[in-house]
């Protein structure tokens, strides 16, 4: 590849992935017909807001080698429950063996979110032949119940919740309310061994599957809550709170506009420094940089599409990322004094560049691989929190990135310079003429 | 300039800034945050008038109620709620309602069981070694084809006792700040450290690897070698250290105050790195080569004896 052809490609790419990174690109994309884009780099809790929930589930009960089907079915039940409140974007996570992690960004109500999501919500039918005599369970769970919906009750004007059973329950059921009907007995549903409806006397046999249940809800909503419980299905193990972690929307967007001032002052007291330090090598450094950071921002924003690997941007992370703009800057650095100590003992420019890139790289690979086996490990230890993966990733990103722009971009742009009669000036890189012979 | 030669003055001056620190991680240890110790913790705007915080707190039933003042317009309350889980969040909000009364905004709550406290301790022990393990395998691995005198397991245990020297003194300052200041470390401390480790072994690198081209190339001395190296890297050293910890500044001063002690532990500890890459690390080389060396002439002498002997 010709070294015009690959600045053009840099060019390009710089181009491309500004016109990505910088916010509100979609302006950008409309004006070249495409519509309907919003790119956005996913915050995390502490930034966006929210709580952070982490349970732990109680497998005692639970046979062995049924654990890890128990852990993922309660995911899921968690999963259908989390998402009902309507706050957005909820993740649900297995965390270690036995805990499960709720991710609700913006709730508003922490407590409401507890109780809807921990609770067991077991759905059992109980019959008694009279008030005072010992109840029966019936063969009926909230697994025979294929929807649960609340209704007003037209006379009352009062919710019901109505359930609606199918299968081999429809029969049962009817079969138990023609009973009751005939002998007068009792019939009681309850949640989590607490009174739903009844104890009542059954006026008509119910043998469609449909019945209302005239509980005392306090509310309208308490009584929706009660039917998502009823419809997401009970949790195959109870579970109890170990953790929580609320953020509030202030704390989180003070944070979001400190991290932007303190990244962007970092940034420009660092270019600064390389261009008083490395002058004309330092343009080089800093133009690598800015490509660095762009690269980055459009990495974080195009991940959203990859369900799985999007990279959720933490406060730990923005400190991962700012200080892998400190890791990208030290590979330029290697470059430079090395460049610098060549120029010195008297090579060319272009083979002191050649010869600087060849002895820095070994530095530059063996130093940023020590860096990414930590982030690995950090990564993969088994209960890292979301914060420090949050970290590692960013960190680890950046590295990669780090290699990539110092090894191409630097080096690319470099060799462009010293093509230039202007860029073979060595007080341009910081060298006195009498530290050089020409 | 003579780095090498002496390295002991060095060596002093690591000790001067390690040993206070680790005479206080023995005896007072480190204040451990939630996140180890299991615990609530609420943060809330502005300053607080702790008794009538803690009054609130013994109120609902909180038990070792801590109230701290950070300094940035911020204030922590610590408790630990010894009724059941299922209660907590209940006596939380009891809290918020009795902060909102005396007009304080929270603006964050934490709160921390012991299952999961117990699992991070013991996992951030366990990354702490693994990471540690794993670099000096790398390194020995790196410096496989390093020319002699140095085996290329002493860069890695050697590597390992700079990344020692920059943690024990983060943990140093942190026990001391724990004690006189109430400062706790978190989980995120932890990866701070983490973080030290990382960039300590990536400046020590730099400088060994630095020795390493300059054994192949020229013949002389150890620690000649091993001095010009140093001085070759000291440029780079330096100003790399100072960009990152420029960035590092710019984000204690304006970033968020909730990473503020993370940065502190990362600015001490990567200044720290970069002292013990240059004047740790290499001169540490040297020593144990000559130590190599005078064993080996005192096992010389005591041959040559014994063959005298015999002959006699």
């Amino acid at each position: 590849m010709s070294l015009r052809l690959k600045f053009g490609l840099i060019l390009a790419l710089a181009v491309v992935t500004a016109l990505i990174a910088i916010p509100r690109e979609d302006a950008i994309f409309k004006f070249f017909g495409i519509k309907n884009v919003k790119l956005q780099v996913k915050q995390g809790l502490d930034l966006q807001g929210g709580a952070q929930l982490v349970f732990q589930a109680d497998l005692a009960k639970t046979p062995a080698g049924q654990h890890d089907q128990a852990m993922s079915s309660l995911v899921q039940v968690m999963q259908r429950r989390a998402n009902i409140g309507g706050t957005q974007e909820v993740v649900v996570q297995q965390q270690g063996k036995d805990r499960v992690s709720v991710s609700l960004p913006g709730v508003k109500d922490v407590n409401a979110a507890i109780q809807q999501i921990g609770q067991t919500a077991t759905l059992s039918f109980a019959v008694q032949a009279s008030q005072g005599a010992s109840p029966s369970l019936l063969a009926i769970t909230g697994k025979d119940v294929s929807s649960a919906d609340v209704t007003i009750d037209p006379q009352t004007s009062k919710p019901v919740v109505s359930l609606v059973l199918k299968g081999s329950a429809v029969k049962t059921f009817g079969d138990v309310t023609t009973q009751l009907n005939q002998t007068g007995g009792y019939l009681t549903i309850l949640l989590d061994d607490q009174i739903l409806f009844g104890p009542a006397t059954v006026s008509s046999p119910i043998t469609d599957g449909h019945a209302q249940l005239q509980g005392n809800f306090a509310s309208v909503s308490d009584a929706k809550n009660i039917a998502n419980l009823i419809n997401s299905g009970a949790l195959p193990v109870p579970v109890t709170l170990v953790g929580q972690n609320t953020v509030g929307p202030t704390l989180g967007k003070e944070s979001v506009s400190h991290s932007l001032v303190a990244g962007l002052i970092g940034l420009a007291t660092v270019a600064v420094f390389m261009l008083l330090y490395y002058r004309l090598a330092g343009a080089v450094a800093v133009s690598a940089l800015v490509i660095y950071t762009t690269i980055t921002l459009t990495l974080y924003k195009l991940s959203a599409f990859v369900p799985g690997y999007t990279i959720v941007l933490t406060l730990a992370g923005i400190a991962g990322f700012i200080l892998s703009i400190g890791m990208a800057v030290d590979a330029n650095i290697l470059i430079f004094e090395r460049l610098k100590e060549e120029l010195r003992a008297g090579k060319s420019f272009v083979a002191a560049t050649e010869t600087a890139f060849d002895r820095a790289w070994t530095s530059i690979r063996d130093s940023n691989v020590s860096t990414l086996i930590t982030c690995t490990i950090l990564y993969l230890s088994s209960t890292a929190t979301p914060i420090i993966r949050g970290f590692a990733v960013t960190l680890g990103l950046g590295v990669l990135v780090s290699l990539f722009t110092a090894v191409v971009i630097t080096r690319t742009l470099l060799r462009l310079v010293i093509r230039q009669k202007w860029g073979r000036n060595p007080k341009w890189y910081g060298l006195k003429d009498s530290e050089v012979q020409l | 300039m003579d780095i090498i030669g002496k390295r002991k003055i060095w060596y002093a001056i690591s000790l001067i800034m390690i040993v206070p620190g680790l005479i206080s991680l023995f005896v007072f240890g480190l204040r451990l945050g939630i996140d180890f110790n299991s615990g609530q913790l609420s943060v809330v705007k502005g300053t607080v008038d702790s008794a009538k915080v803690e009054a609130a707190a013994a109120q609902i039933g909180f038990k070792d109620v801590l109230v701290v003042a950070t300094g940035s317009g911020q204030t922590e309350i610590r408790f630990a709620d010894p009724s059941p889980q299922a209660q907590h969040e209940a006596n939380h909000q009891k809290l918020k309602t009795a902060l909102a009364v005396q007009g304080l905004e929270e603006l964050s709550f934490d709160s921390v069981g012991p299952s999961v406290s117990k699992d991070i301790a013991r996992n951030a022990i366990v990354s702490l070694l693994l990471a540690s393990l794993a670099i000096v395998f790398y390194v020995a691995f790196a410096f496989r084809n390093a020319p002699p005198p140095v085996s290329p397991l002493s860069f890695g245990v050697m590597a390992i006792i700079a990344l020692l020297h920059d943690s024990l003194f983060v943990l140093g300052v942190f026990s001391l700040l724990g004690h006189f200041f109430k400062i706790e470390i978190d989980a995120l401390f932890v990866t701070a450290i983490l973080t030290v480790i990382g960039f300590s072994v990536h400046d020590t690198i730099v400088v060994f690897d630095r020795i390493r081209e300059n054994l192949r190339r020229e013949k002389g001395e150890f620690g000649h070698i091993v001095n010009v190296s140093i001085l070759e890297t000291l440029a780079r050293s330096i100003n790399t250290s100072l960009t990152v910890l420029l960035t590092l500044m710019a984000l204690f001063l304006f970033g968020g105050h909730s990473i503020r002690l993370f940065v502190l532990a990362l600015l001490i500890g990567i200044a720290s790195g970069t002292y013990s890459s240059i004047f740790n690390a290499s001169p540490l080389l040297v020593t144990w080569h000559s130590y190599k060396l005078k064993r080996l002439a005192k096992e010389a002498q005591i041959e040559a004896k014994a063959g005298k002997k015999a002959k006699a």
